[in-house]
């Protein structure tokens, strides 16, 4: 190097001064943001059940191939009807559960005599794609107890939500990891 | 090897260039093609939409009524209509009852102390008429007349959920969707008994109501009308509880009743037809004494919710049903919570 | 939560329901603020939570069945993330001593093939501190959105790092790093001023996401990231030509993404500029062997300069100043473009193609509905609101499209005096923002080589690896 002797301690004081400010800053704009949060614990994705219009695109849109959003029932709003809109189609070939008579494309939905005159009606987690059509023939007759939810042990929590972003109706949004649903009903008999 | 051929290594730069720009340009054509709006649509097959709109249209020679009138009503949850002594024209809902007279002009308010949940008016017959009847979620209230106090009869508990009262001669009805049973009362208040009990043979069916919604009416044969909404039928009782007829089947035809507890609404003609309204597919109907399909009064084509109203029952998931009554001269009076209007229809 | 509070406090029912709890921490409250806030918070569920249930439509009175719960599996613990930060920290601080203190490629190489299992395969390629990048900003921007710690020490962990020893971060801990390093197999050189014209590349989708992530639009870093698809091994057709586009380009084009996309690069190579202690070919004893320009796949090595003849001297100087003054008007061009640029730009913001699409239908331009209309009628919201939203986010691309061309205006005009100052060297030596330290240079140079034959123990390596 042919500069002058001086240059180098000034590039390296330069340096220095501007290594400490960025650490600085850095360790500031954590700290700041840490202030700032007020909470501990981590977000995750949840879809608003009272926007959501059951387009049917998270059935599409996830990143996995089979999505992480599936159809999750209310049973304290169930009406527990024999003739169920959300299990039959509108117009059902045979009161029976027979796949031939089931709303639902993959047989996701399990019908279960109770007493008379009452059948419950559980979700087959491993059968639902999350389609949402048991949601709109709930919907359109019934109480709304069917409706679809992010499962959060299959959801891979996305920095950016593929569904969050193809979802119509904007009903996706960040919830506490701790609280992680956005139940129809809370509480113990949900 | 590349040595030895000296052609080949000239072109060696040039097909690999030539690769690279083809693997550039596929991969801006796949971003350029990935589209992660959500605006293609669901993508699914076929069988995984959902669609009622084949089933919402009504033949029109069967719609054998018109709409006379309607009247925008400024509440913003009205829940029941009722036809008074003089055809006037009653609305409950947001903690008052809205009485208007037989042209639509508002005559007087009546304001409660609670949410109304349905309302009917004593007619001439009745031992004390013109008194107002106002079911509250678990209790009546009754008004002899409309700037009298209120007497509120005693409470059916914490299950009670009221939505339909049905006055007689010496009786008043009332439905509980909550208890899943009718009560009857005398003009005193005094419970006289249960009717949609087993009755002492057993052969009476329980009412069905998955939701809160469940009409009665009293018509003029002297029985009590009651909707059993999970069966998709009307029953006919006697007062003392005990049915006299059944009819109504299940099925998107425009003779039976839609979806999954329908009809939702009841109301009975002077000459003793029967009025119903379904909801999910919204339509009024009418059917003669025995159950047999008459016409239509109107369809969802009407009476549909619009977004706003959509909007503001979604909290509750509530669908908006139509509640129904009929005035001295046959006219039917269609509450639309949806739209917030009454409408009056007249047949043609 | 939200249906059961309405009817017991009117005073919640028109503004914020369930989010309003949500956002509370967003504020930087004192203390007790906060201890008072979720007082309030707790006594408002309570009180909510108690009396309206009797407003319920009860379900049947059943004589012996029981109600089953709502499936709601619990979403991962937390641990999983800080575990996350902690492998971070470890990685950065063995990357660090691997590239600068021991000196061991091989090293880096199984460290990075450590961190691709763990934030790559296992982890699924999120949380990364590429992305964490567009978190901060959002965070900066929108007092709503609630940053976590781990992401916000995911961006800052590598970035301080940076600032002592180099982008040893790119080196052996990112994942996507690790991918592009494990498949560069035939790096061929790319001619210095593409490498430059596409290194600009980086600093404009560094601008683009940052503009898109303050306005609230995407995040675009997710969205286009060339290997999540992989880490995850689900992804659509699009996005898997995409990943594949990216890996051939790999064999030929050493870490593509990383030189000319990757907007997290952008700032480590700056970082790195400052480093203290960055990793060097051994200086004093360079036999000019060229060696380390050719082992570089990433075009990462300055050569020493040649004496230059004084006429070329004057017309560099003249070049200098003349875009020194052309940098205040490529800054001012770059404004008034991005500004004109705010309609296509705030077309990618849902609101704002939602607004778009709705006064289209409404006005009958076009014919039918979508889906997002469809949702908007049904929300029965005011269109006015929907437009107000609209127009006040297409102000707010047009300060921000401004911006980011001015940024660009400032970008390419740097860059071109940045290229138009010559420096002098009489050494090899990697260029501080370029390099990735992965450590080939040093790993093929030959006096390095002499030096461990002599001293192993002067490189704190017991015994020599082959190297071929």
């Amino acid at each position: 190097m042919d500069n002058p002797p001086t240059t180098p301690n000034r590039r390296r004081f330069l340096a220095t001064a501007l290594r400490a400010a960025g650490a600085l800053g850095l360790g500031g704009l954590t700290a700041g943001l840490a202030a700032k949060r007020g909470r501990t614990g981590e977000y995750v994705w949840q879809l608003d059940p009272q926007k959501c219009i059951a387009c049917g695109n998270c059935a599409t849109y996830c990143v996995l191939d089979e999505s992480a959003v599936k159809c999750v029932h209310s049973f304290a709003m169930c009406g527990y009807c024999d003739l169920c809109t959300g299990y039959f189609p509108p117009e059902p070939i045979e009161q029976r559960t027979g796949a031939e008579n089931q709303l639902c494309p993959t047989g996701a939905i399990q019908r279960a005599f109770i007493e008379d005159p009452y059948f419950e009606y559980r979700i087959l987690r491993d059968r639902c794609i999350g389609c949402g059509k048991c949601v709109k023939g709930c919907s359109a007759f019934g109480n709304g107890s069917l409706y679809l939810q992010v499962q959060h042990d299959r959801c891979l929590n996305c920095n950016e939500c593929a569904i969050a972003v193809a979802c119509p109706s904007q009903a996706f949004r960040r919830v506490p990891a701790d609280d992680p649903y956005l139940l129809k009903v809370r509480g113990k008999q949900a | 090897m590349l040595q030895q051929n000296p052609p080949l290594r000239r072109l060696l730069p040039i097909a690999l260039g030539g690769l690279l720009v083809a693997v550039l340009v596929v991969a801006s054509l796949a971003v350029l093609l990935y589209d992660p709006s959500g605006e293609a649509g669901n993508r699914l097959p076929e069988n995984f939409q959902y669609d009622l709109s084949a089933f919402q249209k009504i033949d029109p020679a069967l719609i054998r009524y018109r709409q006379a009138a309607e009247i925008p009503l400024e509440l913003k949850q009205p829940r029941g209509i009722a036809a008074g002594r003089e055809d006037q024209i009653l609305v409950a809902g947001d903690r008052a009852v809205l009485i208007f007279d037989s042209h639509g002009k508002k005559i007087s308010q009546i304001d409660l102390a609670d949410e109304p949940r349905c309302l009917a008016v004593a007619g001439q017959d009745h031992a004390v008429p013109g008194r107002i009847y106002v079911g509250l979620k678990d209790r009546l209230a009754v008004f002899d007349a409309a700037d009298a106090p209120p007497k509120t009869w005693e409470t059916r508990g914490l299950k009670a959920f009221f939505t339909s009262v049905a006055p007689a001669e010496h009786d008043v009805f009332v439905a509980d969707a909550g208890n899943k049973i009718v009560w009857r009362y005398d003009v005193q208040g005094k419970l006289l008994g249960r009717i949609g009990d087993p009755g002492p043979d057993g052969n009476i069916p329980p009412f069905i109501v998955p939701s809160p919604y469940f009409d009665v009416a009293v018509s003029p044969d002297g029985l009590l009308r009651a909707v059993n909404p999970g069966r998709f039928q009307i029953e006919a009782f006697t007062f003392d509880g005990f049915l006299e007829q059944t009819w109504g089947l299940p099925g998107l035809e425009i003779s039976r009743f839609c979806g999954c507890c329908n009809p939702s609404a009841l109301a009975v003609l002077p000459d003793g037809r029967i009025v119903t309204g379904e909801k999910g597919i919204a339509r009024v109907k009418v059917y003669n004494a025995e159950g047999k399909f008459q016409c239509v009064v109107v369809g969802p084509d009407v009476l549909t919710p619009t977004p706003a109203a959509v909007a503001e029952s979604r909290d509750e998931h509530r669908l908006l049903p139509v509640d129904l009554a009929a005035d001295r001269q046959g006219r039917i009076l269609v509450l639309d919570p949806a739209a917030r209007r009454v409408r009056i229809f007249v047949e043609k | 939560m939200k249906r059961l509070r309405r009817v017991p406090c009117p005073r919640l029912r028109g503004h914020g329901k369930c989010r309003k709890r949500r956002s509370l921490p967003t504020r930087a409250w004192a203390g007790h603020r906060i201890g008072v806030g979720i007082l309030f918070i707790v006594f408002l569920c309570i009180s909510c939570r108690i009396s309206p249930a009797a407003e319920r439509f009860p379900p049947p009175d059943f004589t012996d069945h029981q109600l089953p719960a709502t499936q709601a599996p619990a979403a991962p613990s937390p641990v999983y993330e800080y575990a996350d930060l902690a492998f971070l920290i470890a990685a950065l601080g063995l990357a660090s001593y691997l590239a600068v203190r021991r000196r061991s490629r091989r090293g880096l190489f199984v460290l990075g093939i450590v961190s691709l299992a763990w934030l790559g395969f296992w982890r699924e390629g999120c949380i990364c501190p590429i992305g964490a990048i567009q978190n901060v900003t959002l965070a900066a921007f929108n007092s709503t959105y609630v940053l976590p710690l781990t992401v916000a020490a995911f961006l800052a962990l590598p970035l301080i790092v940076t600032l002592f020893f180099g982008r040893t971060f790119c080196a052996a801990v990112c994942p996507l790093g690790a991918v592009q390093e494990l498949v560069a197999l035939k790096p061929l050189r790319v001619p210095p001023w593409l490498d430059q014209a596409l290194g600009l590349l980086a600093y404009v989708y560094l601008g683009l996401a940052v503009l898109f992530s303050a306005t609230g639009t995407a995040f675009l870093i997710c969205r286009y990231d060339p290997f999540v698809g992989f880490f995850r091994r689900s992804m659509g057709a699009d996005m898997l030509v995409f990943s594949l586009s990216f890996l051939v380009l790999g064999i030929f084009i050493g870490r593509p993404y990383c030189r000319y996309l990757c907007p997290l690069g952008v700032l480590l190579g700056w970082f790195s500029r400052i480093s203290q202690w960055h990793v060097k070919i051994p200086p004093d004893r360079c036999i000019q062997c060229r060696l380390c320009e050719e082992a570089c796949p990433y075009g990462a090595i300055r050569t020493p300069t040649t004496v230059q003849p004084p006429a070329d001297h004057r017309r560099g100087r003249r070049r200098l100043a003349l875009l020194i003054v052309l940098l205040p008007i490529l800054i001012v061009l770059g404004f008034g473009l991005g500004w004109m640029l705010r309609q296509p730009l705030a077309r990618l913001n849902p609101t704002v193609r939602l607004a778009e699409r709705f006064y289209q239908e409404q006005t009958g331009r076009v014919q039918g509905t979508t889906g997002a209309t469809d949702a908007f009628r049904n929300t029965g919201r005011p269109a006015d609101a929907l437009y107000a939203e609209a127009r006040s986010l297409l102000g707010s691309f047009g300060l921000a499209g401004g911006l980011f061309g001015a940024y660009v205006g400032l970008v390419v005009g740097g860059k071109l005096i940045y290229l138009s100052v010559r420096r002098r060297r009489t050494d090899y030596q990697p260029d501080r923002a370029a390099c990735v330290s992965c450590g080939r240079c040093f790993w093929y140079c030959p006096a390095e080589q002499a030096l461990w034959k002599n001293n192993p123990a002067a490189c704190g390596l017991a015994t020599m690896p082959e190297k071929t």
